[in-house]
């Protein structure tokens, strides 16, 4: 009997020395910055000297000031220019993708993939060269059908969009893995009664394949809207925030304050955009939940 | 769940070969499309999803001032390898190669092998704390990166660890979407193959190790190439850690490149600068697309078993 207690117990403390080096490094390097940086939010502190309890008036600031709000409506500018463009593009390209007789089928989600694949900063400073108002390739083209040059990254009408497009670009490939796996687990039989009863491919499309991939788009919505509101290396590298803050997204402003060193007020900040993200989040799973 | 059907490619242990997940003709054989009106759209998306790269990389070959002078052309007649002897001379892109492989061995090995670890007993096992620790590690999922910058600075500092390997290494080396990525791929292996390991006299480790492993294969080959891609191409955190030039990883060299070209907007030394990043920014992506490439099945099966099915 001893040698079952001895299973018995390995089985119950297993889980905790396979948890412990992750528990250990997350600890370190998740929960107590994490931490640190609660308590940092209620204080003044520069990042040298002596730090002052200053209780809420960090998120007060925030909230009274213009450029935490013009920020967070950047962010969500951008979300309305990349989400829908890149959900629309994702599930037409993961509906041809899922058909097994398409001919040159790997290549096309290979090349899908390539972007997410390529380093940021490579690829963001080759979106620099290509849209430069003055030598870029994207001008240049246009000059090609007699079209005038257009301030992709200088005008503040223009950066966002172009900003958007890099994001798509990168990350769309990636979305359409996420929606083929989720067209992996629809019965092929649903298809076939929608064929005898004469239902056309968009209408198919609309009626059976939407709707059952609800729970793979709320995912891939939930996981774009996370990047999207924390977005800061493309603003970092393409734009630095310009022109006339008009790419100063919610990730980058929280970064400004580093710079500034204004570190008690990007702590709060920080904590402001986690609130914001999260209870985005959760209004995309209510919104899940409530038509299931 | 038929995600099961997709990660578990039959019961048979280690001899299993790669999930070749996508068996749909055999399931949708009546499933036909017009198959022009397909190829036009995704023909047109391959062009818009490869142009910039190929652009990129042909460029990189052009005469520095004919990148800026006529963008659209490529004269095959005119090409030359300046750009890359050029950067090669300015640019210490050799130690950011070097760093950037240390950081991908030691960090990568951590992430493989304790990963999927912790996410097996989050996954199979009851204990104590589970949905605590399982709760802040999707937390820690919503949390923008830059919002622990400062801290982990801080921390880094009062380590002394600035400008050190373990800096680039440790943290994040078992991060949160490794680990939520890693539950939902164990949570579809079947119970009764771990129950029929343990009657046979398995050890709990063990159990990991050679049977689970072994079937979770294809979404391993996918956690690994994420894990690689990530390390690869991650800058934020290095440009604030190892910003001197001997600690500067690759991303790290072409940022600060990168920064060079915003104070050259004009003339010839615009072109110069221009190339240089085009040559360096071509020799940065080749790794990966070549990695990606060779292991494309593997990753993208990777993905599909990861992820959420509808």
């Amino acid at each position: 009997m001893t040698t079952i207690t001895g299973a018995r117990t390995r089985r119950r403390l297993a889980p905790y020395l396979f948890v412990a080096p992750f528990v250990a490094v997350f600890i370190a390097f998740s929960i107590y910055p994490l931490i640190f940086t609660a308590r940092l939010s209620f204080t003044n502190w520069r990042g040298s000297g002596a730090a002052e309890w200053v209780g809420w008036d960090n998120y007060l600031y925030l909230l009274g000031n213009e450029g935490f709000w013009s920020s967070i409506a950047n962010s969500a500018v951008l979300w309305l220019l990349i989400i829908p463009a890149q959900l629309v593009i994702a599930l037409i390209a993961a509906v041809l993708l899922d058909n097994a007789k398409l001919k040159l089928r790997s290549l096309y989600r290979v090349a899908f993939v390539v972007p997410f694949v390529t380093p940021l900063v490579a690829i963001a400073q080759v979106w620099v060269v290509v849209f430069d108002q003055n030598y870029g390739a994207v001008n240049g083209l246009l000059g090609l059908v007699g079209l005038p040059d257009v301030g992709w990254l200088t005008t503040s009408e223009w950066a966002k969009p172009t900003l958007a497009l890099l994001f798509v670009w990168k990350t769309t490939g990636f979305i359409v893995l996420i929606l083929l796996s989720g067209l992996q687990s629809i019965d092929s039989s649903v298809y076939e009664a929608a064929d005898l009863d004469g239902a056309g491919r968009l209408r198919q499309l609309w009626s059976i394949t939407v709707p059952l991939l609800r729970r793979t788009i709320m995912f891939a919505v939930v996981l774009q809207t996370l990047a999207v509101f924390q977005m800061f290396a493309e603003p970092f590298v393409v734009t630095q925030g310009g022109p006339y803050g008009s790419t100063t997204t919610a990730g980058y402003y929280l970064y400004n304050h580093i710079t500034r060193a204004d570190l008690g007020t990007g702590a709060a900040n920080s904590f402001l955009l986690v609130i914001l993200v999260m209870a985005l989040s959760l209004g995309f799973v209510r919104l899940l939940r409530a038509k299931d | 769940m038929t995600a099961s059907t997709l990660t578990v490619p039959g019961t048979s242990g280690p001899e299993t070969p790669d999930a070749p997940p996508l068996t749909e003709a055999a399931r949708r054989p009546r499933r036909t499309r017009p198959a022009i009106v397909s190829h036009v759209f995704l023909a047109l998306l391959l062009v818009g999803f490869l142009a910039p790269v190929v652009w990129a990389l042909l460029s990189a070959f052009k005469p520095a001032n004919d990148i800026i002078t006529s963008p659209l052309g490529f004269d095959p007649t005119r090409f030359t390898l300046d750009n890359y002897i050029a950067m090669f001379q300015d640019v210490p892109i050799a130690s950011g190669f070097a760093n950037t492989a240390v950081v991908l061995v030691f960090k990568g090995a951590i992430t493989l092998f304790f990963a999927p670890l912790a996410a097996y007993a989050f996954a199979k096992y009851d204990f104590i704390g589970k949905n605590l620790i399982f709760g802040a590690v999707l937390v820690t999922l919503m949390l923008p990166t830059i919002v622990l910058i400062i801290p982990l600075l801080l921390e880094m500092k009062q380590l002394g660890w600035v400008n050190t390997y373990q800096a680039l290494i440790l943290p994040g080396s078992v991060d949160a979407f490794a680990i939520f990525w890693m539950r939902q791929v164990i949570a579809a292996v079947p119970d009764e193959l771990l129950d029929a390991a343990r009657v046979d006299g398995c050890g709990e480790f063990g159990i990991f190790w050679r049977v689970v492993l072994p079937v979770i294969r294809p979404g391993l080959a996918g956690l690994a190439v994420l894990t690689i891609m990530n390390i690869y191409n991650d800058f934020v955190w290095p440009v604030v850690v190892a910003s001197s030039d001997r600690m500067a990883t690759l991303q790290v060299v072409l940022s600060t490149l990168a920064q060079n070209i915003t104070g050259n907007r004009i003339g010839a030394d615009y072109a110069t600068v221009t190339g240089e990043l085009l040559a360096a920014s071509s020799i940065a992506l080749i790794p990966l697309l070549v990695l990606f490439i060779a292991l494309q099945r593997h990753f993208i099966n990777g993905i599909l078993a990861g992820s959420v099915k509808g």
